[in-house]
């Protein structure tokens, strides 16, 4: 599963072993998940 | 059965049915809001939100837009020769491809069948700078049983025509005509009239203020048992005449349905008493 850094946009890739969510890159918290390259099929209702 | 008509539109409709028992209008009513088919988007394959709307939120929405339906043209997909797996007979395709800064709307969508496009702009997602929706929705034939998408008849309803009769004793007080709030009730000539008895929404308010109706009755608000004032409006998908005699003929496929289930429960009731 991939993310992006919000502050620094770079793409991160979570280590699971290290016990806390941060930016390799600059340090941030903050992280949001990528949308994934694929067609996604909603029902709509 | 007589049927007379009040006011006919394209959207909405009101008429009078006379004649019939209050079972044969609500079945009128009930066919339709739940029975007669229309299309709509069933479901959605996205291939980009970057918008502030879950996917699921964005495809609910398109869901609910009412589509102009050809009903000659498209058949419900249980009863399609391919068996539901989608096909020109049986789905529609509509695609829509929008980037923010802007409002995108209902009619932004475009159709693979010209004949088939929404009946009215919706405002569906509201996008900033660099918000982007891309997307295939399908829609399909479905009725109002299995989802409120599929339900072309909105705001259908029925009241009994109501009957006011005022007596003799009347002293034309003016006191039911100041209550009265549809004005159905006049002065004229001293005289208590009724102008438009069918405007009457049934409140009593005119029975209740009146202080002689305590000791006759001198304004009574009644119905006529009978006849009903039927009120029916559409979504926009199909013409309200349309919706109307779709229904009619729905409770017809019904009542001949059940007509001949009956029958053969008869026969098979009598080959058991011959048997035995």
């Amino acid at each position: 599963m991939g993310y992006r850094c919000v502050r620094c946009k770079q793409p991160v890739e979570i280590d699971y072993e290290y016990r806390g969510i941060r930016c390799p890159y600059c340090g941030h918290r903050i992280l949001l998940k990528e949308r994934p390259v694929k067609i996604k099929r909603v029902c709509a209702e | 059965m007589k049927v007379e008509i009040i006011e006919l539109g394209d959207r909405a409709a009101k008429f009078v049915l006379s004649g019939v028992a209050p079972a044969f209008v609500n079945s009128i009513r009930r066919a339709m809001l739940a029975e007669v088919p229309t299309l709509a988007i069933d479901y959605v394959n996205i291939y980009d939100n970057t918008s502030v709307l879950f996917d699921e939120q964005l495809a609910l929405r398109l869901g609910l837009i009412p589509l102009i339906t050809d009903l000659d043209s498209y058949v419900l997909p249980s009863e399609c020769s391919c068996g539901g797996e989608g096909c020109s007979q049986c789905q529609v395709s509509l695609t829509l491809s929008a980037e923010g800064p802007k409002t995108v709307y209902s009619t932004e969508l475009v159709s693979a069948d010209p004949s088939v496009m929404p009946a009215e702009v919706v405002p569906l997602i509201k996008l900033s700078e660099r918000h982007r929706i891309s997307l295939e929705a399908i829609a399909r034939l479905g009725t109002g049983h299995d989802h409120a998408k599929w339900q072309a008849g909105i705001a259908c309803g029925y009241k009994n025509v109501p009957k006011i009769t005022i007596s003799d004793e009347c002293d034309a007080c003016g006191m039911c005509v100041d209550a009265c709030p549809r004005g159905v009730l006049v002065i004229a000539d001293d005289v208590v009239k009724v102008v438009d008895e069918r405007a009457c929404s049934l409140c009593r308010l005119c029975e209740g203020v009146c202080e002689l109706n305590k000791i006759y009755d001198v304004i009574k608000v009644g119905t006529h048992p009978d006849s009903f004032i039927v009120t029916a409006e559409t979504d926009g998908s199909i013409p309200i005449r349309e919706l109307i005699t779709r229904s009619a003929e729905n409770i017809s496929d019904r009542a001949e349905a059940l007509d001949g289930y009956l029958s053969v429960i008869d026969m098979e009731m009598e080959m058991d008493h011959h048997a035995t």
